[in-house]
């Protein structure tokens, strides 16, 4: 992780940073995970989520992690296998972390069928484990280099910074990046009853207004406000091709995963499909200003 | 393609083509869903929740007996809080009432429940209507 002191071949410095890449990791499942840790509608979810729904849920958090390992890790990783082993320390941190901290919140007692257990800390992992990768690229290595972002581009070599200076992001990657952000927001509020709430609550002329503020906030986000990681976009290309190109397909990939969340959540059974429709809106917002988050910090 | 060089992230000048054709499958869907919605808010009238109950099943279970049902919302319009009652009558007599709380029947959508009496009413007749419900 930290390249001078890889370089110097020292068991004790190469261990040591990998132990503060655990508590990294650690830090981040639960500076992530706390939100839905305590949320009541994820426990009741614990129990009575459909089981092969949950099974699909934990299965596909795998290759995500893999992925997202594969760009931000406990490690710089190269290879496949790094970033395998990556993805999976940080699936094991979350499944710890959850475990602790929901016998903390004694949400988890002795006298609990197995089943009722297993599935609140399977169901909390899934974004305790997305917090501890995140948690070790957002977390680490920060000291000292935002004086080095003053200093006119300076050189940063290695130093503890998980993202290399110069990458080149496919277009693939970009797209799934949006979706792991998105995922990661819907996480945490389509647990919550209120998103069906605000769906009947609203009618569709709210739903319309909502879809466009949605895609307004996805390009404002990336393009227009100046945060920190902002994408320029060339001068002589006008505003609208990166729209068509990364905005829209940044929605359409909110939306998708919004009704894969609410699908394993349950909150589509037997219901019509614009109510269906309605709900994957309303979810899609958060949605999408998670995507475009992800854009930015990633 | 985004280009990252120092913490700047710039968007490429010669995208390929496949960023061109997900743009426009994506603008394609993105529209197909916003006239979708248009036309639901344009045609979509004014409208109470409507109910209908159809008894699904019926059987004995410990220490009652369970009379499960459907329960369709045919309007546009979601309900919440609707109030189910199970009544038992015999002729003109109420011999038993049991009562259920959906917490939402969504619009256009289908629930299910039970209620559980705690008699077997044999040959009487059983009748399960929606009381009451409240705007979400």
């Amino acid at each position: 992780m930290n390249g001078a002191r890889a370089e110097r071949g020292n068991d004790v410095g190469e261990s040591r940073d990998f132990l503060i890449g655990l508590g990294r990791g650690a830090a981040g499942a639960m500076l992530f995970g706390i939100p839905m840790l305590m949320t009541m509608e994820l426990w009741q979810l614990g129990f009575y989520i459909e089981r092969w729904r949950l099974f699909l849920l934990l299965i596909v958090n795998i290759p995500l992690l893999i992925l997202l390992a594969h760009r931000i890790g406990f490690e710089r990783t190269s290879t496949a296998a790094e970033a395998c082993r990556d993805a999976i320390i940080a699936y094991g941190l979350g499944v710890l972390i959850s475990a602790a901290i929901l016998i903390m919140l004694g949400d988890i007692k002795p006298h609990m069928p197995l089943s009722e257990m297993l599935g609140k800390v399977a169901i909390q992992s899934v974004p305790a484990s997305i917090g501890a990768l995140l948690g070790r690229s957002q977390l680490g290595g920060q000291a000292g280099k935002d004086e080095d972002d003053g200093d006119g581009e300076k050189d940063q070599d290695e130093g503890g910074d998980a993202v290399p200076d110069e990458i080149s992001t496919s277009y693939s990657r970009e797209l799934f990046l949006m979706a792991v952000g998105a995922l990661f927001l819907n996480l945490n509020v389509a647990p919550t009853e209120e998103i069906i709430l605000i769906a009947y609550k609203m009618t569709p002329w709210h739903a319309l207004v909502m879809i466009g503020v949605s895609i307004a906030i996805m390009h404002g986000f990336v393009y227009a406000v100046a945060f920190k990681g902002t994408h320029e976009i060339p001068k002589e290309t006008p505003w609208w091709h990166a729209f068509f190109r990364f905005t829209l397909p940044g929605y359409l990939v909110a939306m998708l995963i919004s009704f894969y969340v609410l699908w394993t959540f349950g909150r589509l059974d037997d219901t019509a499909p614009t109510q269906m429709l309605m709900s994957a809106i309303v979810l899609a917002f958060p949605g999408a200003i998670g995507a475009a988050a992800a854009r930015l910090i990633l | 393609m985004t280009i990252t060089a120092n913490k700047r992230h710039r968007e490429a000048k010669e995208p390929h083509w496949i960023e061109w054709a997900t743009g426009m499958v994506s603008a394609l869907v993105v529209v197909a869903m916003i006239a979708w919605v248009g036309y639901k808010a344009w045609t979509d009238a004014d409208m109470e929740p409507e109910f209908t109950i159809t008894i699904t099943e019926r059987r004995p279970v410990e220490g009652g007996y369970r009379v499960a049902f459907d329960i369709v919302n045919k309007a546009t319009v979601t309900a919440a809080a609707v109030a189910v009652r199970g009544e038992i009558v015999d002729g003109d007599n109420m011999v038993e009432d049991a009562d259920v709380t959906f917490d939402y029947v969504p619009a256009q959508s289908q629930s299910s429940g039970a209620i559980l009496f705690s008699q077997d009413p044999g040959a009487r007749e059983v009748r399960v209507r929606a009381v009451g419900y409240t705007d979400p």
